[in-house]
């Protein structure tokens, strides 16, 4: 026994972590299916798919007020901040993996920056910024903050990929008639594409998920699904949250499989080719 | 055609190519010096003020300072200590665990890599929530201590700091694994079979090969883990109580709640001066060009 | 050399620095059409710069560069009728052979029917007609290499500039590769501009070879110009053995330290340009090893040694000779029979006209 034991210790302990990671995420989807009528929902009684109904069929989640318009908020707010964010970091990862410049160790230093500091901080320096300048809180507010932390996420992912690329690509687009914007066009951007998409997403993924930002930028008139939850986390959180967690957790799963799919085909029929 | 001519063309023209890397940067850059620099070096200048919101005066108000330990000391050692204990677990849970991705992982590397990542698609409050739960009064978990005599007929995980740090490592801990398995995936193997090659026993090779080798990844992991964690509110907030408050329960209050801006931003201030020269130290020895990747 | 009297690529007082390193150094240079020019030297010599500055990925700091008489400074690779064929092959990876082929074309609009046939042309002239649709990472190194030539080819360039571009393959394949190169260079009738570190694959392919160091042209010539008379020590030594000899001049003789007498031609003795103190030499498979006892048919120009070292290489066997006073003289004779051993004493001669002075 103890020689099992000590042979697979390592994967056994493995095994325990996972477990420890997943049963959290295992218990929100599983209390979504709890049969519990107030919003107490800490304790198992029951199986229902009520609430599960009200989510995809009954009016704006099951007149849950607010959850509806929380999660379309944060939707939108994941797409615009994550599209200008990735712009902007685009284009910084462009020069930082293209170009030698004076300055590109400074540069590295104050983008790592955003990413080491402490949410409280940005949040509510940023916060105090926006008093001074006279900026009253709301979803302006919240996009400009959350651009901020994405840009460094962005510039980290799609830096990797640019270095990846060999340099006299976009030499030889010129050497062959190609101008700089059509270069661009035809070599750079084809062959970035998968990072920036990558970022894209993360980014995605950042400001969907954030809450402290939010917390101390979306002021009183505007609410992502995080600040809902929150607030609701008084009261009690209604398993409809629970449901609308489990589907998104469900939906980036299926998109993240689908990309490697997508991707293991497009290997097997260049290989064929 | 004499060359005289062309020299300063030619430098204008190299002046010219020069500036498309600075003009590249200038948005994005731009954003952040606007919404993240001013902003943070604005903290500064408001915390060395008081008054009433929103009408605060710049008067050199040090006391803002003073207040870290005559008022917050209590959170402060709470911060320090919850964040040390919480890095510490999240070490012990990731390491072994970055070592099997790496060494036992084979071709399941990426997908374990993955399923390491995977709960951070749920969103983070619901699933800290999930500790609530899970340390429940008459839970699995407690109810189990209890009858083991672990805890007393009448005690509650609750609301205590037991449940702060558990919701802390929990949401931390891919943070601590990922540079780990880096750093241990790039360890040359050779070198582990150099060392038993030359009669080192399993543990020895591990405690003189692989442990030492891994460290830059440990570094990082704990820095990784420990500066986030030291700010973090939130999971007070969800699993804990008022007597739990960590330095960043006190400036998100002082800054919503109670509108007292410059008590806020010298906390915050010093907040961030105490990581950053934390990360002084890190960022010399790694060197600035693998910072971002 | 010239058809029309205008060079095909004219470099004119082109210097480039970067900061303080200079890394071509007040170059003039005319390259005339339809040649195979070869610009041979070490790793930071300037060869790629220069190459560069040409295909108009770098500017000069100052000075000239003009194609078929017009002058191009300044002016951006999309706007010079020269095509590059680059080290990496750099191939768009995204894009398959023929798209990458057609690159070229496409972006000068020309119109599809057009575009297909000339494709076809150009994949068969690099023997690549099967391999349109595929991607480049598909195919292997030499493959690469003939589409990026192609790809370069089919814009009907005036003047094609490579960069080392056979550095990535074997032995085998890059010779066969210096070949085809020489081949289609010949079949095409345009300039060749070939950067190199390899001395053979210039000398084998080239017409003419201009040999750089430190940012400057040392000499300039056809393969055999400089390599019979190299006329510097860098030159003389990056070209193979060179047995480089100090020696005092006296009329058209020099005389070296262990007293023999060496003779020189007079287009040689007048290089000595009056000097007293200077440096000969003399090629390795121009000394030829006679027995001790000296005769009428041994050539003019005698050294007495040891042989130190023997290496078999096959077709031919290397010497080192050992002779006091001088030092160590590489000789390399075919292997028609008799092969010296160490530990023998020898003659070692060779034909004055063989010798040559350098500055």
């Amino acid at each position: 026994m103890t020689k099992f034991l000590r042979k697979h210790l390592l994967t056994l302990y493995a095994i325990a972590v996972f477990l420890y990671l997943f049963v959290p995420v295992a218990l929100v989807v599983l209390f979504g299916f709890n049969d519990v009528k107030n919003r107490f929902n800490f304790r198992w009684a029951g199986f229902t798919l009520e609430h599960w109904e009200s989510v995809f069929f009954g009016r704006t989640f099951g007149g849950v007020p607010g959850l509806w318009d929380a999660t379309l908020t944060s939707l939108r707010l994941a797409f615009i901040s994550s599209a200008i964010g990735t712009v902007l970091g685009t284009l910084i990862a462009l020069a930082l993996g293209r170009y030698s410049f004076r300055g590109k160790g400074t540069t590295n230093v104050f983008l790592f920056l955003p990413m080491a500091t402490p949410e409280v901080v940005m949040g509510s320096s940023i916060l105090a910024l926006f008093l001074v300048i006279g900026l009253s809180q709301g979803f302006l507010t919240l996009l400009i903050s959350h651009i901020v932390f994405i840009i460094s996420y962005v510039v980290l992912t799609v830096k990797a990929r640019i270095q990846g690329l060999d340099r006299h690509l976009e030499e030889a687009a010129m050497d062959l008639y190609a101008t700089e914007w059509e270069t661009f066009r035809r070599v750079t951007l084809p062959l970035i594409m998968p990072g920036v998409f990558a970022a894209f997403l993360l980014g995605f993924a950042l400001s969907f998920d954030d809450f402290i930002i939010a917390n101390f930028n979306a002021g009183p008139r505007v609410q992502t699904l995080p600040l809902w939850i929150f607030a609701a986390n008084q009261r009690g959180i209604p398993p409809e949250a629970n449901v609308v967690g489990t589907v998104i957790f469900v939906v980036t799963l299926g998109v993240m499989l689908l990309n490697v799919i997508w991707q293991r085909r497009q290997s097997a029929k260049e290989a064929r080719a | 055609m004499t060359t005289t001519l062309h020299e300063p063309e030619l430098a204008r023209l190299a002046r010219r190519r020069a500036m498309v890397p600075y003009l590249l940067l200038l948005p994005g850059m731009a954003w952040l010096f606007a919404f993240f620099l001013v902003p943070i070096l604005r903290l500064i200048g408001v915390s060395l003020q008081s008054g009433i919101y929103p009408n605060y005066e710049f008067t050199w108000q040090w006391d803002n300072y003073a207040r870290l330990w005559t008022q917050y000391g209590g959170q402060v050692w709470n911060s320090l200590r919850f964040a040390f204990i919480a890095t510490v677990i999240c070490l012990v849970l990731a390491y072994p665990l970055a070592y099997f991705i790496a060494f036992r992982g084979g071709r399941w590397k990426n997908f374990l890599l993955v399923l390491l990542l995977m709960p951070f698609l749920m969103p983070f409050l619901l699933r800290t929530l999930s500790w609530k739960i899970i340390l429940a009064d008459e839970g699995l978990v407690v109810g189990t201590l209890k009858s083991i005599g672990l805890l007393g007929p009448n005690a509650t995980l609750l609301a205590t700091s037991v449940s702060v740090i558990a919701g802390i490592a929990y949401n931390f801990l891919p943070f601590m694994a990922l540079p780990i398995y880096v750093s241990l995936e790039k360890l040359d193997r050779s070198l582990i079979e150099a060392a038993t090659d030359l009669y080192a026993r399993p543990t020895e090779a591990f405690r003189k090969v692989t442990l030492p080798l891994s460290m830059p990844g440990v570094v990082a992991g704990t820095l990784l883990t420990f500066i986030p964690a030291v700010g973090d509110y939130v999971n007070v907030l969800l699993l804990g109580s008022p007597n739990e408050f960590m330095i960043g329960n006190v400036i998100q209050s002082r800054f919503l709640n109670v509108l007292d801006y410059p008590v806020a931003a010298a906390l915050s201030f010093t907040l961030m001066a105490v990581i950053v020269l934390m990360l002084i130290p890190y960022v010399r020895a790694t060197g600035t060009d693998d910072l971002v990747a | 050399m010239t058809e029309n009297g205008i060079p095909a690529v004219e470099l004119d007082h082109v210097t480039k620095q970067f900061g303080e390193f200079t890394a071509v150094d007040d170059l003039s240079l005319s390259i005339g059409e339809n040649t195979f020019f070869a610009m041979l030297g070490p790793s930071g010599c300037g060869k790629t710069t220069t190459l560069r500055m040409i295909g108009g990925f770098e500017d000069p700091t100052s000075g000239t560069i003009r194609l078929h008489g017009d002058d191009v400074t300044g002016l951006k690779p999309y706007r010079r009728a020269v095509n590059t064929v680059f080290q990496s092959y750099a191939l768009f990876p995204h894009m398959t052979v023929a798209e990458n082929v057609a690159f070229g074309l496409r972006r000068q609009k020309v119109d599809d029917a057009e575009i297909k046939r000339r494709v076809g042309e150009t994949l068969e002239l690099v023997q690549l007609s099967a391999r349109g649709s595929a991607k480049p990472k598909q195919l292997s190194g030499g493959q690469q290499q003939r589409v990026a030539l192609a790809r370069a080819l089919i814009n009907h360039p005036r003047v094609l500039l490579l960069d080392e571009p056979l550095g990535a393959l074997d032995l085998k394949l890059r010779k066969e590769m210096q070949i085809e190169l020489k081949r289609i260079q010949q079949e095409v009738g345009i300039t060749f501009i070939h950067v190199t570190h390899d001395q053979e694959e210039a000398m084998t392919m080239a017409d003419s070879i201009a040999v750089m160091n430190h940012g400057r042209i040392e000499r300039l010539g056809s393969p055999s110009e400089i390599y019979e008379d190299p006329r510097t020590p860098f030159v003389a030594g990056f070209l193979g053995a060179s047995n480089l000899m100090h020696g005092t001049v006296s009329g058209n003789d020099v005389g070296l330290p262990n007293g023999a007498v060496i003779r020189l031609t007079d287009h040689q003795a007048a290089r000595c340009n009056g000097h007293r103190e200077v440096q000969i030499g003399v090629r390795p498979e121009k000394l030829s090893f006679y027995g001790r006892g000296t005769s009428e048919n041994t050539p003019a120009n005698r050294l007495t040694g040891v042989i130190a070292d023997a290496s078999f290489l096959g077709t031919s066997t290397q010497y080192l000779v050992e002779v006091p006073g001088i030092g160590q003289v590489a000789v390399v004779e075919q292997n028609l029979g008799e092969i010296h051993a160490p530990g023998e004493e020898v003659v070692v001669a060779w034909k004055p006209e063989h010798t040559f002075v350098v500055e």
